[in-house]
């Protein structure tokens, strides 16, 4: 017999629960929602620091560094990315010890490469605690990883992003075309009106991308748009809410739009669902609920089971934006740790009137159990 | 239905039940015996395997490093800057709780997945996570340990490790066979404080898929100089040889018992068989083939052996219960840590015990049933005849052993180190004395009856005439105690001088007055070392390290010193001049190998070794061969400074203390336990102490060996009184004449016990030599080949005097019943017609 | 002239073996006076029970009802051990199957009862070198019974049985193994060392030829005896 340890099994759901569908998602919403007592929680607008908040805020319970990316390679072949790495606290503090190896902090990385010709996807995900150096993240200079998957500064101040699954790999470097956008009010992003259910959250709208992937054992030289979202809580979702839709559109004037609609158990959507929208100056605005209307024109049944939105209508009067956002494939849906769609999308349609066209990334939760 | 002339045959045996009783006997003890050792043999390697198996998972390889293990930094390193994910860390300890040994891993749950396979049901463990991680001292464990340990989940309990005492709480219980029986998981965090592991791993478990010569290169390029990636498997199967030369020797003399028991079925089938030749000679004259006779004759014995095969393989399983613990504790005494709590009875076992069982009852039934189907259809041979017979075939049989013998010592002479190879010497030697013996029986009886009728009368001479002259029957049962009692003279001997040069060698190597050091594992904090060094009284210290080093040749135990001078009197250097040899011990990269890896590896002085070292492999003079009978130290001798240059530790984990002329010994001891009261648990030992401690456990060893030869004893007793019992219902009509010429049923007693004490005698006198033989065998062909031990073989002249006493005692004690019956038969049979 | 004084005194002799449940009476309440000196044969058909009243006389067997007296002795009131010791003086057996002790050589077959009888070595020897000259096999003595003829072991039985001077010679068809022209040459032997020594014998026997040695013959027939007719 093999260490089948239940205990171990039992982690391997709670932490990864890959490949069982079947297994309830509730686990990490539940090491999320558990007791809150202990750590720092947003309730105040703050002021942010570069390059330091691009660092870890350990004291809060949960962090992430996310970045998605659409790059073509030379012959115009089409690929998006996505590399997330998620840091978790599992206590307020980290407990005493001599050992090295002794941490409260987890880190979880997902790693996705879409290959629209192809149709296809590709899942991976690491997980490490947050000590000895197999995970962490630091921001002088900035530096987050799990194991060999990385994003960190290199000297001239661009970042590189390196992801390898064997399988496929993502080696590129990021350079910013805008400045760290503060999403919600002044980076405070509330999730519901209980206080300290909210995020500190910022985003790159645009990095500038270049480097490699790798498909079938082939290295591929692209290049293209890239968007970093940042977000530390001790949140969780409110009871009433399910899951939410994340927009994150990189339109071909300049301008961006990144919109969240909080769904709530009745179907309908909360108010503080909200978004930001970044002109090609890179001046923000704040959008709130009422300022975005999607609506879904199509679906995607999962063949796990569960069925996800698969086509938009999304406007925002104020700006004249008005766009169909499709999925350059429909499965994009990550079975990691949170089963949740997370996809590459183009965007065409028409601002004030004009033709319009985009790439950007959605991501969808809680639609699949 | 069952043809008429096997229940003729058969009724024959039951109207002679306790001939065909003790027959049955005589094959379930030899069965038994084969089975208990094999079921312990394959259930403590079983469980070994097992374990290892649970605790390696799918990992096939394992990347192990120097004394303290593998620095953690290799495991970041390989993870973070190789890419190599598929690997997960273990630390793998010692500890106790409530009296009870432990097994103590460390694991990191976060890369478990990527080395073994989990199954199992989702409940919440959310906050089992939680604690497992950042709790100190959440441990987990199977649910049978859990209940061992009599604790819940959620209790806390006293752990001790390393010598100190820690607070454990077990905060979750997992399904599991009993491969995982005693062992305690803790995250790895824990595992390192509690064994005093810091900054270390034990070792680094990796996955690599067969063929993946791309990974194992990148492994390759990735490990420094003083860590190896070996095979998982590889790694396992070394260990486990450890102890393979003590269960070979087990399994032998398991089939000395066999062997013992061997004779008595022969003894019992053939007397069966010669009863029936009237009968045989009857049914022949009817018209049965001798195809027919023979046949029947064996499926007789073939039910026989399968019966009494059942009843030995169901009373081995009882034994081997008793001898597994026996097993386990001396492998754990010697080898390795292994955890047996159940004999596993293996088919492979069960079916070699009934094989083994109908075998020897067919070999034994074939030469008599081919032999009395070899009569001419007429009626009964007389007994005369067949003593002839005996008699003629004698010079063969002894031809024959003399040959054997022959044979054994040429065997030993060609087979170099093989010990299995030196084991069949033995039997050899023993099947052809054991054909020697009848001759031997016949000179002496003969010549010493008369003899006997000078001093004890005609009865006295008939006593001793009578051996001779039914050595058709008495012939095997003084084979089977002479064996059985060579056996013993022969592994008394053995032990008596391994004791004797394990005493005088511990004499010689203990020259401190005191010592102390950690239980087990784990290295002696470095302050209590200096408050020793203070303590008054103490003049100087020797310090030592045991170091394991490892690579794909197995693993190597160091022995770190750094020894006073006055001490270097405790090594026997056999090769070499003490002086330039201890010379360059002290200053050179030069080191000293005991005799057993001497004789293993082939070296010697002058010669040179590899040894893994944290710098990579390097070469090492060997400047001697020191003696020594330490089991595990298949090892070498280092010095403190030629380790501080090749390995990064400077951990001791035992010191012997030398006193000034006139200290008191147990005040110092007091005093450092004193000390070590608070710091750190350690054993502390005066010089006698010490060696009176390393004489029990050497005892502790053997006393299965002591176990299977009073089995093997217990069988020739059987063999005798079969062999008597056989020979009185023979000889019943002769009983009859002389209780009708008038002797006392005491006078026909005693003259029957007086004949089976002279059988004593003679087996007693017959077992002497071959046992003496025996023991050199042993000793310097067996004990060399399985451990590579240097003994002084030295015969106590009372070892030979017991056995004979025993022979004579044990003889005469199966004489009685015999004797007893004859005494009571009924003279009037001798009156009936023929 | 006085009656010889009797030296076998049977009264009311009864015994009975029990096979499975059935009882079988071999002899039904035998008297029967012989003797000193007198030879008797006794005849019938086997299992008549003529070696049952032989192992009656020489206290081999005990009688279920009735007495033995044997040379004033009351056998039947003995105790096992003293009918041992009464056998071992006055008692010597004559079997059809010699018995004789394999494992000793002719002499001392014969040295064996004079041992048991106590009689000093010194003159044990000489009254073997004696009986075998009388037995016509002094050249025979370090012989070992299994080389010897069936009428050679016959008669170191018979030298055997006579050596101790016992009061009373039992024989079980003593030529019941044997040709007949050893048969006859054994049996004028034994007539002749009993007659000239004046023992007392009884003798089972189908052979007409032994009986008509002795002096008296009787038959067993039904558990009771009667003279032959």
């Amino acid at each position: 017999m093999r260490l089948t340890f239940t205990l171990f099994a039992l982690l391997a759901v709670a932490v990864v629960y890959a490949d069982k569908a079947s297994e309830p998602p509730s686990q990490l919403a539940e090491l999320l929602s558990a007791d809150a007592e202990g750590y720092a929680k947003a309730i105040e607008p703050r002021e942010f620091v570069f390059p330091d908040d691009h660092g870890p805020h350990p004291d809060f319970r949960n962090e992430w560094w996310y970045v998605t990316g659409n790059l073509d390679d030379k012959d115009g072949r089409r690929f998006g990315f996505e590399l997330t790495i998620f840091r978790f606290a599992l206590a307020p503090t980290k407990p005493e010890s001599e050992s090295l190896w002794r941490t409260n902090q987890v880190y979880i990385a997902h790693l996705a490469v879409t290959d629209a010709d192809e149709e296809r996807f590709f899942v991976a995900q690491r997980y490490a605690r947050g000590a000895l150096g197999l995970a962490g993240a630091q921001a002088r200079p900035f530096r987050v990883w799990a194991d060999d998957w990385f994003i960190a500064e290199e000297p001239g101040g661009a970042w590189r992003l390196v992801a390898d699954d064997g399988d496929f790999a993502v080696d590129v470097t990021l350079r910013a075309q805008k400045p760290p956008v503060l999403n919600g009010a002044d980076g405070l992003s509330q999730k519901s009106s209980q206080p300290g259910n909210a995020s500190y959250y910022y985003s790159i709208t645009r990095l500038q991308t270049e480097g490699r992937i790798r498909v079938y054992g082939r290295e591929h030289e692209v290049s293209g748009m890239s968007w970093l979202d940042r977000e530390w809580s001790t949140s969780a979702l409110a009871d009433d809410q399910v899951g939410w839709d994340w927009f994150a559109l990189q339109l071909a004037d300049g301008s961006d739009l990144m919109f969240y609609g909080l769904r709530l158990t009745d179907g309908t959507q909360d108010p503080h669902s909200g978004g930001t929208f970044i002109g090609a100056d890179g001046a923000a605005t704040h959008l709130d609920q009422e300022d975005v209307e999607v609506t879904v024109l199509d679906t995607w049944d999962s063949p796990e089971g569960g069925t996800y939105p698969s086509r938009w209508a999304v406007t925002v009067p104020r700006f004249g934006l008005d766009v169909t956002v499709t999925p350059v494939i429909a499965n994009q849906e990550l079975f990691t740790t949170v089963r949740y769609w997370e996809g590459a999308v183009d965007v065409e349609g028409s601002r004030h009137g004009e033709r319009i066209s985009g790439r950007g990334y959605v991501e969808l939760t809680g639609y699949a159990q | 239905m069952i043809p008429v002339t096997y229940r003729a045959s058969f009724s024959y045996l039951l109207r002679h039940p306790w001939q065909l009783v003790l027959s049955l006997l005589g094959i379930v003890i030899g069965v038994a015996v084969i089975v208990a050792v094999d079921l312990a043999n394959s259930s403590a390697r079983k469980a070994f395997l097992l374990s290892m198996d649970a605790i390696t998972g799918e990992a096939t390889h394992q990347v192990v490093g120097g004394p303290n293990g593998v620095s953690e930094d290799v495991y970041r390193s390989l993870r973070t800057e190789a890419g190599l994910t598929r690997i997960a860390p273990v630390i793998d300890g010692a500890a106790t709780s409530d009296g009870l040994s432990l097994q103590l891993l460390g694991i990191d749950l976060f890369a478990e997945q990527s080395v073994r396979s989990f199954t199992g049901d989702a409940q919440d463990i959310s906050s089992l996570f939680v604690s497992f991680l950042v709790e100190p001292g959440a441990v987990t464990a199977s649910e049978q340990t859990a209940q061992e340990l009599g604790l819940e989940i959620g209790d806390r309990f006293e752990l001790f490790s390393s010598g100190r005492q820690h607070t454990a709480t077990l905060v979750a219980t997992f399904a599991a066979d009993d491969s995982l029986d005693r062992v305690l998981v803790a995250d790895v965090a824990t595992a390192q404080e509690w064994l005093d592991l810091v900054g270390w791993l034990s070792r680094i478990d990796v996955r690599i898929e067969d063929g993946d010569t791309a990974t194992l290169e990148r492994f390759e390029r990735a490990l420094g100089p003083g860590t190896q990636l070996l095979s998982a498997s590889g790694r396992t199967r070394s260990t486990a040889e450890m102890s393979q030369a003590f269960m070979t020797n087990l399994t032998a003399m398991s089939l000395l018992a066999l062997l013992v028991g061997l004779f008595l079925i022969f003894n019992s089938v053939n007397f069966s068989v010669l009863q029936r030749r009237g009968l045989i000679g009857v049914l022949r004259a009817l018209g049965l083939t001798r195809r027919q006779l023979l046949t029947m004759v064996l499926v007789e014995a073939a039910a026989v052996g399968l019966v009494a095969a059942i009843a030995g393989v169901l009373f081995g399983a009882v034994l081997g219960e008793q001898l597994l613990e026996l097993v386990s504790r001396t492998i754990n005494d010697l080898y390795f840590r292994v955890n047996v709590t159940e004999v596993s009875v293996s088919a492979f076992s069960v079916a070699k015990g009934i094989v083994a069982g109908v075998g020897a009852a067919l070999l034994a039934a074939a030469v008599p049933a081919i032999e009395a189907t070899s009569y001419e259809p007429r009626l009964a041979l007389t007994r005369s005849v067949l003593e002839r017979r005996t008699r003629h075939v004698l010079p063969i049989v002894t031809a024959t052993g003399i040959a054997g013998m022959v044979a054994a010592i040429a065997l030993i002479l060609v087979s170099g180190t093989s010990l299995v190879a030196g084991l069949s010497a033995v039997f050899l030697l023993i099947l052809g004395f054991a054909l020697c013996v009848p001759l031997f029986v016949r000179a002496v009886s003969t010549l010493i009856a008369p003899l006997a009728g000078k001093l004890g009368g005609t009865s006295a001479r008939m006593a001793v005439a009578g051996i001779a002259s039914g050595l058709s029957r008495t012939g095997i049962a003084i084979v089977a105690l002479a064996v059985a009692l060579s056996a013993t003279i022969g592994i008394s001997v053995m032990v008596d001088s391994f004791r004797g040069s394990v005493n005088a060698w511990l004499q010689q190597t203990l020259q401190a007055d005191i010592y102390t050091g950690t239980i087990r594992e784990g290295s002696m904090e470095p302050e209590l070392i200096a408050a020793i060094r203070a303590i008054d009284g103490v003049v100087d210290m020797s310090t030592r390290k045991r170091a394991t080093v490892e690579d794909a040749s197995g693993r190597t135990q160091l022995r770190v010193f750094e020894l006073p001078p006055q001490s270097y009197d405790g090594a026997e250097l056999i090769d070499a001049e003490p002086a330039p040899a201890w010379q360059a011990w002290e200053s050179e990269d030069a080191v000293f190998v005991s005799e057993p890896y001497a004789y293993q590896h082939a070296v010697g002085a002058g010669d040179v070794i590899t040894l893994p070292t944290d710098r990579g492999p390097r070469q090492f003079d060997v400047a001697a061969t020191f003696q020594s009978y330490d089991i595990n130290a298949k090892g070498i001798m280092m010095s403190r400074a030629t380790y501080a240059r090749h390995f990064d530790d400077d951990t001791i984990d035992s010191l012997g203390i030398y006193l000034a002329a006139g200290v008191d010994v147990d005040a110092v001891i007091r005093e450092v336990e004193r000390l070590s009261k608070d710091t750190q648990s350690l054993y502390i030992n005066s010089n006698a102490g010490l060696r009176k401690e390393s004489m029990r456990i050497f005892d502790r060893t053997f006393v299965i060996t002591d176990v299977l030869y009073w089995l093997t004893l217990g069988v020739a007793f059987i063999g005798i009184l079969s062999a008597m019992l056989a020979l009185q219902l023979e000889r019943a009509r002769e009983t009859a004449t002389l209780r009708a010429l008038g002797m006392t049923p005491g006078q026909v007693g005693g003259m029957i016990t007086a004949q089976t004490g002279v059988i004593g005698l003679l087996s007693g006198i017959a077992a002497i030599p071959l046992g003496i033989v025996m023991a050199y065998v042993l000793i310097k062909v067996i004990n060399r080949r399985a451990f590579g031990w240097q003994i002084d073989m030295t015969v106590a002249p009372d070892i030979l005097a017991v056995s004979v006493i025993f022979a004579i005692g044990a003889a005469m004690l199966a004489g009685l019943y015999p004797a007893w019956r004859a005494g009571r038969s009924q003279p009037a049979i001798a009156m009936r017609e023929e | 002239m006085s009656a010889p004084p009797l030296e076998i005194q049977l009264r009311g002799l009864t015994r009975r073996f029990r096979e499975g449940t059935r009882e079988h009476l071999v002899l039904d309440g035998i008297d029967l006076d012989i003797a000193r000196g007198e030879t008797v044969a006794l005849r019938g058909r086997s299992g008549s029970g003529k070696s049952t009243l032989l192992n009656l006389v020489g206290g081999i067997d005990a009688p279920d009802a009735g007495t033995v007296n044997v040379a004033g002795v009351e056998v039947t009131a003995l105790t096992e051990r003293e009918r041992t010791l009464f056998r071992r003086e006055r008692i010597g057996f004559v079997y059809q199957a010699f018995n004789l002790v394999p494992t000793l050589s002719v002499a001392d077959n014969v040295r064996l009862v004079l041992e048991l009888n106590k009689v000093s070595a010194r003159s044990a020897s000489a009254r073997i070198q004696e009986l075998l000259d009388a037995v016509g096999l002094a050249d025979r003595a370090a012989s070992y019974p299994d080389v010897l003829s069936g009428g050679e072991q016959q008669r170191v039985a018979i030298a055997r049985a006579l050596c101790h001077k016992p009061a009373v010679l039992l024989a079980d068809e003593p030529t019941g193994n044997l040709d007949d022209s050893t048969a006859d040459s054994v049996l004028a032997l034994l007539d002749r060392l009993v007659r000239d020594s004046g023992h007392t014998m009884l003798v089972a026997t189908h052979s007409q030829h032994v009986a008509a040695q002795c002096d008296r013959v009787l038959e067993l027939h039904n558990g009771k005896l009667q003279p032959a007719a």
